[in-house]
């Protein structure tokens, strides 16, 4: 009977993964993903490859919001600010453990959402991206202001958190002493990817169902969506809530995975970016396209500029000038490839693929003339 | 203290319209949301304090008074950033026009790349932020003189690009392209040229702004993180005067600026919360009535 199910679970699962070459490259990318701390245990790569889960999750996110509906956010640090500061504050005030704040963080940023979406809605085009890119920054600036520092702590934020999963817990398993410390960052390593992996698919999931369609019919054309007897408004809002969860979730998670929580590490201008460079890295509206420019990013950003040394530069002017550099490549990316880099590439194997096929009909219909003439 | 609030103000004003404008000119002109317009604005004053370095020197022994010399140094700074401004134009935005967010993403990008500059400047001076020379010194009736300059040069030069786009046949083709892109295209205008003008414009307009704003707003100093605030002013001005609007921009720069000096003034360790004012306005704004105080584009009037 058991074997009976995973039989048809494995012939459903081969015919869904192994047949479609995207998916099959996702899958061995997962794989490899999962085994990258037991082989090579480098802990810098290892944190470089968690960064990349969390914010791949979070580019995702704003990627269902604007990629697939067209309400252009640049203000996604907000939702993951409020994620971040609420899991702190309720931990600062109460002592909750992680596992009961995030998913009240998660709540407050959801059931904020529609307060902040429903008036924001009604702008459209560039006002709708400057009011949300000035959000998180009216937040920012409040949560530095000197009579408030008692409760937000100013630049110095709150902290220290605790892990998602303590130290104690890894002691009873049989790890003594310092040996905990290291498994404290390889469970985050492997949440991270859950998180990534479970947030993908669910997203991936609403994007392809019928909400996800009428997501699409907005992007395309509000008006016309309105004439179809669509609520637009309603939809809006829906997606809106839906990024906003995750946005909000990530950024809980982050901050117990970094265990401090800042203006300038979960509110800054710069987060607000980050997700929309990762998307455009690599392709908007695709939602496997945030995944791919996060790696790029990451690796170019953390690994390969932070590897090379250049002579004749001391340390701080070789740090601005690899930050010129990466802005300069972004740059580049965008105009060279403005549909993104996972679009490129899937672009030009479907062009090979059509090639294919009109040569083997070609090469069948030469035959089929060859046989007439013959005869 | 009410005169400080009053005269502060209105020099933040002057200034503040002066930036807001190019960067509405821009956007009425080609629809570009350039957000490195304030890069534009700190590269002007860091090029202007260069120059101004390298002239003083060697112009100085000749003969030529400081001031005539600074003068020339806003006028190259001036000119190198209009170049600056139409090369960007032409490389980076006209591929990528009509796309918002890919628009918006390059020109911060930009803009992080002007901020990467002037800290690579600072870095090899071994200095924290631009000494920017003053104009003239001394003070009249307890304000000191640049900053009455300051404000006497950015209202002049708003009201001649005002009369220079209302009036002239440049700002005539402007005017027509924002109201039909593709009627002034028939009619035979250059838009891809015209754009590159009006960025060329805007860039040079910014110059002066950066430079009166960090002479005498920011009292002779150019910090490399002077862009990000004066951005956030402007959008401020921009949204509350009208996208496009040219009158707006004036009343819009003055109400900005009026309030972010009360609130630095009247409340309790308001200078940290100066940054959230023309935020917190931008959100009102937007929620009360979008469309600004003058909501029009630049041909209406």
């Amino acid at each position: 009977m058991v074997i009976h199910y995973l039989k048809r679970a494995y012939s459903s699962f081969a015919a869904h993964v192994f047949d479609i070459p995207p998916r099959l490259l996702a899958l061995l990318l997962f794989m490899l993903l999962i085994f990258l701390p037991i082989t090579k245990p480098d802990d810098y790569i290892q944190r470089m490859f968690r960064d990349i889960f969390f914010f791949a999750t979070l580019a995702a996110s704003w990627d269902l919001l604007v990629g697939r509906t067209g309400q252009i956010s640049l203000g996604h640090a907000l939702f993951f600010g409020i994620g971040a500061y609420g899991t702190a504050l309720l931990y600062k005030y109460f002592g909750f453990p992680p596992w009961v704040t995030i998913p009240i963080a998660v709540l407050i940023g959801v059931s904020i959402s529609p307060l902040i979406g429903s008036p924001c809605l009604r702008a459209k085009g560039p006002y709708l991206a400057l009011v949300t890119m000035v959000l998180p920054l009216i937040l920012n600036t409040l949560f530095k202001y000197s009579p408030l520092l008692p409760i937000t702590g100013g630049e110095r934020g709150i902290g220290p958190l605790p892990p998602l999963i303590p130290v104690e817990f890894f002691r009873t398993i049989g790890f003594s002493g310092r040996k905990a410390y290291p498994m404290v960052d390889l469970a985050n390593y492997y949440l991270g990817l859950v998180l990534l992996c479970a947030s993908s698919i669910i997203l991936y999931k609403i994007a392809n169902s019928k909400t996800g369609m009428v997501f699409v019919s907005i992007l395309d054309d509000d008006l016309a969506s309105k004439a179809c007897g669509i609520n637009v408004t309603r939809y809006k809002l829906i997606a809106f809530a839906i990024s906003s969860l995750f946005a909000a979730l990530t950024g809980a998670t982050y901050a117990h995975v970094i265990t401090i929580v800042n203006p300038s590490g979960f509110l800054d201008i710069t987060l607000s970016f980050l997700p929309v460079i990762l998307t455009f890295l690599g392709g908007i509206g695709t939602l496997y396209g945030p995944l791919v420019g996060a790696h790029i990013y990451f690796i170019i950003h953390r690994y390969v500029l932070q590897t090379t040394h250049i002579p004749y530069l001391t340390g701080t002017q070789w740090t601005f000038t690899r930050d010129l550099i990466f802005a300069a490549v972004v740059i580049i990316l965008i105009i060279k490839w403005p549909r993104g880099i996972a679009r490129f590439v899937t672009d030009k194997l479907q062009d090979l693929e059509e090639a294919r096929d009109l040569d083997e009909r070609g090469k069948w219909i030469w035959k089929k003339y060859k046989k007439e003439k013959t005869k | 203290m009410i005169e400080s609030i009053l005269i502060d103000g209105a020099i933040a004003g002057g200034i503040y319209s002066l930036l807001a404008l190019g960067f509405t000119l821009i956007y009425g002109v080609s629809g570009v949301i350039n957000l490195a317009h304030s890069g534009f604005f700190m590269i002007g004053a860091l090029l202007f304090a260069t120059s101004g370095a390298f002239l003083l020197p060697v112009l100085e022994p000749l003969g030529v008074i400081p001031t005539f010399i600074l003068i020339l140094a806003l006028i190259l700074a001036a000119i190198s950033v209009a170049t600056i401004g139409g090369i960007v134009y032409k490389l980076i935005i006209s591929p990528i026009i009509g796309d918002d967010v890919a628009i918006m993403v390059v020109t911060v990008s930009l803009a992080l790349i002007f901020q990467q500059i002037m800290l690579l400047a600072l870095d090899a001076a071994k200095l924290t932020y631009i000494p920017v020379a003053p104009f003239i010194r001394g003070a009249t009736w307890g304000v000191r003189n640049e900053s009455l300059l300051a404000f006497g040069v950015s209202v002049t030069l708003f009201i001649s690009l005002w009369i220079f786009i209302t009036k002239s046949k440049i700002g005539g083709a402007m005017r027509a392209v924002s109201q039909d892109r593709e009627v002034a295209m028939l009619m035979g205008i250059n838009t891809e040229r015209l754009y590159m003008l009006t960025m060329g414009i805007s860039a040079a307009f910014a110059t002066v702004a950066g430079v009166f704003y960090a002479s005498s707003v920011l009292v002779g100093q150019a910090p490399p993180h002077m862009w990000l605030q004066p951005l956030f002013s402007s959008f401020a001005i921009v949204i509350l005067g009208g996208l496009g609007s040219i009158k707006g921009t004036l009343i819009g720069g003055f109400i900005i600026a009026y309030t972010e000096t009360l609130v630095a003034y009247l409340i309790p360790q308001g200078g940290q919360i100066v940054p959230a004012v023309s935020l917190v306005i931008i959100m009102l704004i937007i929620l009360i009535r979008p469309k600004g105080l003058f909501g029009k584009r630049i041909e209406m009037e």
